[in-house]
């Protein structure tokens, strides 16, 4: 069983922004979720533990690979999926899969072929392989993404943000892939979207401002929460004040009207209802208030 | 509505650096053009102002073309482009916008915007012209004034028309395309079109269609201003007329056309996008899915995998790419427009013998790799990155070696099969000729010796430039920066060592006498050099091979920290030690074992010289009456031993107390003179003096013995010597021995070299004055040092070689496995002696008791027939009509191509490889230049060798100008009047295009001061017009007479005026004026037919009438002309044919100034009408000369 330790992590941007915030984390096998609002820090993280940056202090270890300083060994072990996934103009699924194949260390021809194959089919565009993939539809490209994450049996597989932009059937087919690949692996993946989390992870966290804000399985946070979130439908005038009384997680559109979510420990009254949490009070929870209220 | 888009594209763009950039670039290189002597762009040079008309509007057609290219890209491209890219377009075209005004304010406010660019050689100018003299830079004389016309008619004839029609392609372009990249490609297609368009040039019968045919005027004014004089440089501007008018009348026509096409195919609404029809696809069900196990496994095996996968996959995708499909289908296309262009010289072609081919493959091809290297080097590196897919492939795990070297291989391999396919095409190309001698194996080992080193070296150093500079476009930026700059930079400093010019080597150009030659073993050792540093390059750049993001300068000098611990440190290591035990030994034979000078260094060497030693130059000489050689030639060593035995006689009146001598930094010299102190020696000018214990009297010999060998050492910064060589060595008596006394020839003669060294003006010769018989007892070849000599030589080779030297082989024979032979020249000759060994043919032939013979090549057999033919019609001629032959023998030898020429020797004539042993001359209606060649040189061995001229103004004309004659009276035994024209047209333009590229001052032929154009190409016309004028014997005897008062005669010499006078007893005292004309003056006509018209008087009966407008001017030494009146006689031809070639009439007639009209009757059909119909006459414009014969209305 595979362990991701994590320790005290930091990175500074050069322009002064601070992408990692003394982050550690123990990750061991199962689906990870790595949630936070855009810019909290995810992609540094991930492209960290990916090997394409170097942090500033800290340390990051898959099993006994020191990450930082052995990039090529965990490199051995690593699957990753990046934010933005493209490919060279005028190749073909099976041609770019086939060079990530022998990156990823398969050197015998005809195993290659039959690796390919079997990803192909397993992500469902064996019969779309001669095709470019230049041509293909977002959903389309991140199945071969994840195709050529699943090469060479990697012990760890990062996914940052796979399912932006997908429609709702591609992110199923997705989530099936991901769940697919069983549980003798890590696969952290990171994502704005709380559905993604909810549907996938055992273990998650939330993270915001380069710093890991929560750490735990969905259930806890949800527990952790519950009795405490109230709700209100309330008019548009009224919201700047509900902002400076109490503690707003969230407010949407709910048919016109704005809908507010507070965090509250005790009955507000106030016309409020107590709702059930789900994750995304969680999220906001964890990310809203902190930086609002700390 | 045009108004505010027009408006709006300008003031955009004057908010944005770029143009302000452009602007002040331009005008810094114009003024560095201007205000620097070092830099002679434009032809500012001898009597040409810096900033004369000529060299301005050189500056504007040139810059218009190259930069402005480059700015109609930036400028266009961006107008038609900017809405889209801005993914503004949608926004806008829903507005109610006016397509017209839309396109054409874009496009017209971008046409007014890249002038502005250009505009700034006229500051750059106008400042660097005012500031150089202020500064000092520059003498004031050689300012000139402006005009404003010159400005005035650039913008309207070169700038305007230029950016309107490149800007009209690059705009139809990017509107259609949307694609910046089909921009750069559109770039392209105009510059290869330039390229393409220059092929024709190299015949000057398609100069006309060749000015034509550039679209940017560059050649038009080429050919419009090629008779140019100094003045004319100075004064004129381009003007609306000729050809130059007719080009940019074309390509403006073209432009419009192409911008109306784009116009009406231009529209708002968005493209839709082509549907390709689905082929029928194959049912393919998918497989099972069963459950898999492959397990990676990381060995060393899988490096190289990875390394091929990279490679084949980025390969591929160059190869595929529309930016390499253009570039290899123009390389393609210019490389065949060269070979059915082939291989031109005088009208003849060579044969296509593979180092040409190959020549010719690299020629057309190395501006292409070039470009490809540039742009995929910054491709390669950034592919991944700009595919996104960056990321993906960094985290995997191959090392970063892998994927570079993969980077280097594609270049390398983009680039060789580019040659490989071209080699293929070659082949094609001399089979097709019917040619079959393919060497194979010579297209495979240029490639390995000549051009992968270079191309390996570029490809590494251009991606590590991409590399380094991380930024895709800045990295362009430097590589072109270095490509273009850094030879600039170098010989601004004055460095010429090859060890620091990135890539560079001593050239290699084969022979097939000499294969690749001397440069072979230094070309070697600096590709060894320059490949080490190459792979120190690529480790560096592996170190900073940005694998991951983020982060700056301080991150990726860390992360290449810890790139040198994996694995990195060693290699690096062994390659630095590597290249630093390479550079010392380069070092060591290019600086150490084989020092060179600078050509700043050289230039203060001879001002040295010249201030140190001219006070001797008027110092008492004896002169050598008497020389026997030995000398040991050894090819495999390339070392010459000479022993020379000299007798010295006094031939002056006054006792000679000293003996100066020049020695020479390359070989090794010891001067044994009996009773005699060197009591002076300069080594850094290597100048002796040698005191005489007892003065040579006067009439008085004594005999000098030096000892000088050369010896080749390891490898130079150059090539190196070029006479001393394996097969094919060729080196003469001045280059072996020291000279004697002070030697004029080392002076700086340009004019204004001298002025800047501050050394006083100085006469190229002195002045013809046949009284002066001080000066008379010099001529100009041995200038002094001897007169008539007898000569023998001893001469020894290795045992596969034949050593000649000139005169009788008295005995031949071996020893110690060499050849050996012993030669003496038959009559005391001018000392003048050549010594040649390589492994040759012989051919002999025996004409009335004098050995023809021509040595040559094994592999170049073709024309030794011809060439002995032409040998013997020559002697023929000549001692028909000259006099005697003196030699038992005369020899043609082939020598080596490293230079072309060909030079005769008493007796003996080496001939360069290069023209004439490869020229095809199975068309014998063709100018035979090779014929020529051999007969000039024949002739030399009765004028120049029988006969010399004194050292003065007019001496080369006794003998070049003869040689020419000589050689054109045997040629025109076998060709008619038209067949003699078609040849001496080459000398028409070698006369009128050297007279405007005359540094000092032009003058009559009787004063020649050794200029080429005036003692060839202006001997020949007159004395050609003059035989024609009073009669080929007349001339014959006017040479002979002359040759009979002054053969082998001891000084003094003869001068043009002892000509003159034999010449003018033969002339008529109706043409008196011919000599005062042609020779004594510069004298140039203008004679044109007006009008030419015939009625049918009867039945086979025609009047043609003729209109004429003549002129005839005298010029001045730089080129101002002065009408004179004219009165003189002028052929006058009536053709039955368009062509002119049947006459029906040709008559000479008396003519005037001015306009005048003729009448003849003929009595068939008349088509065509000439004046002076065989050229004789010199005029610069002669199309005009000719005038169909229309029937009278």
């Amino acid at each position: 069983m595979p362990t991701l330790k994590i320790d005290s992590l930091s990175k500074t941007y050069p322009n002064g922004v601070k992408a990692l915030d003394q982050v550690s984390l123990e990750i061991t096998n199962g689906m990870f979720g790595l949630l936070g609002p855009n810019g909290a820090g995810k992609s540094s993280l991930m492209r960290t533990l990916a090997t394409l940056q170097e942090a500033d202090s800290g340390s990051a270890f898959l099993d006994e690979i020191d990450i930082l300083n052995q990039p090529h060994e965990l490199r051995k072990h690593l699957g990753y999926l990046p934010q933005e996934f493209g490919v060279y103009n005028k190749i073909t699924a099976a041609q770019i899969l086939d060079h990530m194949a022998v990156l990823k260390g398969i050197g015998n021809k005809g195993e290659r072929k039959e690796l390919v194959d079997h990803l192909l089919q397993k992500v469902n565009l064996y019969e779309k392989r001669n095709k470019s993939v230049k041509g293909f539809s977002g959903g389309m490209k991140q199945r071969v993404g994840i195709a050529q994450a699943l090469i060479g049996k990697p012990k760890l597989i990062i996914v940052d943000e796979p399912t932006a932009g997908l429609d709702p059937g591609e992110r199923n087919r997705f989530h099936n892939l991901l769940a697919d690949v069983g549980q003798e692996v890590i696969i952290l993946l990171s994502t704005h979207i709380v559905d993604d989390v909810r549907e996938l992870c055992s273990r998650f966290a939330v993270m915001n401002l380069g710093q890991i804000v929560y750490h735990g399985s969905p259930e806890d946070a949800i527990a952790e929460l519950r009795g405490k979130v109230w709700q209100k439908q309330v008019s548009r005038e009224e919201l700047d004040s509900y902002q400076a009384k109490y503690q707003v997680i969230s407010d949407k559109m709910i048919a016109g009207k704005p809908q507010i979510h507070i965090f509250q420990e005790n009955d507000p009254g106030d016309g409020f209802q107590s709702v059930t949490p789900n994750l995304e009070d969680v999220f906001f929870t964890k990310t809203k208030l902190k930086t609002e209220t700390v | 509505m045009f108004k505010e888009f027009f408006f709006l594209e300008i003031k955009s763009a004057f908010k944005r650096p770029m143009i302000y950039i452009f602007t002040f670039v331009i005008a810094l290189l114009a003024f560095g053009a201007v205000a620097s002597d070092n830099v002679q762009i434009g032809g500012a040079i001898g009597n040409i102002y810096k900033n004369a008309p000529y060299v301005i509007t050189q500056f504007v057609s040139i810059l218009s073309f190259f930069l402005g290219i480059l700015i109609a890209v930036a400028f266009f491209n961006n107008a038609a482009l900017r809405d889209f890219n801005n993914n503004f377009n949608e926004i806008l075209f829903s507005t109610p916008i006016s397509k017209s005004a839309y396109f054409f304010g874009r496009f017209f406010g971008a046409l007014f915007l890249s002038t502005i660019p250009l505009l700034g050689i006229y500051l750059g100018v106008y400042l660097g012209a005012i500031i150089a003299p202020l500064a000092g830079w520059l003498e004031p004389d050689r300012i000139g004034p402006f005009y404003l016309e010159t400005f005035v008619n650039n913008y309207f004839l070169f700038i305007l028309p230029n950016m309107f029609f490149g800007g009209a392609i690059l705009f139809a372009l990017s509107s259609r395309f949307k694609s910046t990249v089909i921009s750069f490609v559109g770039a392209l297609i105009l510059i290869i079109a330039y390229i393409s368009s220059g092929t024709l040039l190299s015949d000057i019968d398609n100069e006309t269609l060749a000015g034509l045919l550039d679209s940017f005027g560059l050649r038009a004014y080429t050919v419009y201003s090629r008779y140019f004089t100094p003045v004319e440089k100075n004064t004129l501007s381009p003007a609306f007329e000729g050809i130059l008018l007719w080009n940019r009348l074309i390509w403006i026509g073209v432009g419009i056309l192409i911008l109306l096409l784009s116009y009406l195919s231009f529209s708002f609404k968005e493209k839709t996008k082509k549907v390709k029809r689905k082929k029928a696809q194959k049912e393919e069900s998918t497989p099972e899915l069963k459950e898999l196990t492959i397990s990676p496994s990381f060995s060393s095996k899988l490096n190289w995998q990875q390394f091929w996968g990279f490679f084949k996959i980025s390969f591929l995708n160059i190869v595929k790419s529309i930016v390499f499909k253009v570039i290899f289908l123009f390389a393609t296309i210019l490389l065949i427009t060269d070979m059915i262009g082939g291989f031109e010289y005088f009208g003849l072609q060579a044969y296509p013998i593979t180092y040409k081919v190959v020549e010719m493959i690299d020629d057309s091809s190395s501006i292409f790799i070039i470009i490809i290297l540039i742009f995929y080097s910054g491709e390669l590196v950034w592919r991944d990155r700009l595919s996104h897919i960056n990321e993906v492939i960094n985290a995997t795990p191959h090392h970063s070696l892998a994927s570079f070297f993969a980077k280097v291989l594609t270049l390398l391999g983009v680039v060789s099969s580019l040659y490989f396919f071209f080699s293929l095409l070659g082949i094609i190309y001399q089979l097709i000729l019917g040619f079959t001698n393919i060497e194979i194996g010579l297209y495979f080992s240029t490639y390995f010796i000549d051009l992968l080193p270079g191309y390996l070296f570029y490809s590494i150093f251009f991606i590590f430039i991409q590399v380094l500079v991380n930024q895709l476009y800045q990295g362009y930026f430097v590589s072109i920066l270095f490509v273009i700059a850094w030879s600039i930079i170098l010989g601004v400093f004055d460095i010429q060592s090859n060890m620091v010019g990135f890539g560079g080597a001593p050239s290699i150009q084969y022979s097939d006498m000499n294969g690749f030659g001397p440069g072979l073993l230094g070309n070697f050792w600096f590709n060894v050099y320059w490949l080490l540093f190459a792979s120190i390059l690529v480790l560096v750049a592996a170190l900073f091979w940005v694998r991951s993001t983020g982060g700056g300068v301080k991150n990726r000098l860390q992360r290449a920290g810890i790139n040198l611990k994996s694995g990195i440190k060693m290699p690096l290591i062994a390659a630095v030690v590597l290249w630093l035990a390479s550079a010392s030994f380069v070092y060591y034979n290019t600086q150490v074992l084989n020092p060179y000078q600078t050509s700043d260094e050289r230039e203060l060497m001879a001002v040295k010289y010249e201030k140190k030693y001219k006070k001797y130059q008027n110092m008492l000489l004896p002169s050598v009456t008497e020389v026997v050689y030995h000398i040991d030639i050894f090819p495999e060593d390339r070392d010459v031993k000479v022993k020379a035995e000299i007798r010295l006689q006094n031939k002056g009146s006054q006792a000679i107390d000293s003996i100066h001598y020049n020695l020479s930094d390359d070989w090794e010299t010891e001067i044994k003179i009996p009773n005699a102190e060197l009591v002076m020696q300069d080594d850094s000018l290597d100048y002796h003096i040698y005191a005489l214990a007892k003065p040579l009297k006067p009439g008085e010999s004594m005999d000098v013995v030096i000892h000088t060998k050369y010896e080749t050492k390891g490898f130079e910064n150059n090539r190196g010597n070029t006479s001393i060589i394996r097969n094919g060595t060729f080196i003469n008596n001045m280059a072996v021995l020291p000279s004697m006394g002070y030697y004029e020839g080392a002076e700086l003669s340009d004019k204004n070299d001298r002025k800047k060294y501050d050394l006083p003006p100085k006469d190229r010769m002195p002045e013809l004055d046949s009284s002066n018989k001080a000066l008379r007892m010099s001529n100009y070849l041995t200038d002094g040092r001897a007169d008539w000599v007898k000569m023998e030589t001893y001469i020894s080779t290795s045992a596969d070689q034949i050593a000649i030297a000139p005169g009788k082989l008295i005995k031949e024979w071996q020893e110690e496995g060499r050849n050996y032979y012993h030669y003496k020249v038959e009559q005391a000759s001018q000392l003048f002696c050549s010594f040649i060994s390589a492994d040759y043919e012989v051919a002999k032939r025996d004409w009335n008791g004098i050995s023809l013979e021509v040595y040559y090549d094994e592999k170049h057999d073709y024309n030794i027939e011809m060439m002995l033919d032409a040998i013997q019609a020559s002697l023929a001629y000549y001692t028909k009509n000259f006099g005697p032959y003196y030699h038992e023998q005369a020899r043609i030898i082939e020598f080596p191509r490293y230079a072309t020429f060909a030079q005769a020797f008493p007796g003996t004539m080496p001939y360069s490889e290069s023209f004439g042993f490869i020229t095809n001359l199975e068309d014998s209606t063709k100018n035979n230049v090779v014929n020529a060649v051999i007969a000039h040189e024949m002739a030399h061995q009765w004028w120049a060798h029988q006969v010399i001229g004194a050292k003065m103004q007019g001496g080369t004309m006794l003998s070049e100008s003869f040689a020419e004659y000589s050689s054109l009276m045997v040629m025109k035994q076998k060709k008619d009047d038209l067949g003699m024209k078609e040849f001496i047209k080459y000398d028409f333009n070698r006369y009128l295009r050297g007279r405007g590229s005359e540094r000092e001052k032009e003058l009559p032929l009787y004063k020649v001061e050794n200029q080429g154009y005036l003692h060839y190409g202006k001997g020949s016309l007159i004395l050609y017009a003059l035989q024609d004028y009073i009669g080929e014997d007349k001339v014959n005897q006017a040479l002979s007479d002359f040759l009979a008062e002054y053969r082998y005669a001891e000084p003094p010499y003869p001068t043009s005026l002892d000509f003159l006078r034999h010449l003018e007893k033969q002339v008529p005292d109706s043409l008196n004026y011919l000599i005062e004309d042609w020779f004594k003056k510069i004298t140039l006509y203008d004679l044109r037919i007006d009008e030419a018209t015939f009625t049918e008087k009867a039945e086979g009966d025609y009047l043609v009438e003729i209109k004429l407008i003549n002129k005839k001017m005298y010029a001045d030494t730089i080129g101002n002309e002065t009408e004179t009146p004219m009165n003189e006689w002028v052929d006058i031809g009536i053709f039955k044919d368009q062509d002119a070639e049947e006459s029906i009439l040709m008559k000479r007639v008396k003519l005037a100034t001015g306009e005048q009209e003729l009448r003849f009757t003929v009595n068939e059909k008349p088509a065509q009408a000439a004046i002076d119909p065989k050229r004789l006459l010199i005029e610069r414009i002669y199309d005009d000369n000719y005038e169909s014969i229309k029937e009278k209305d």
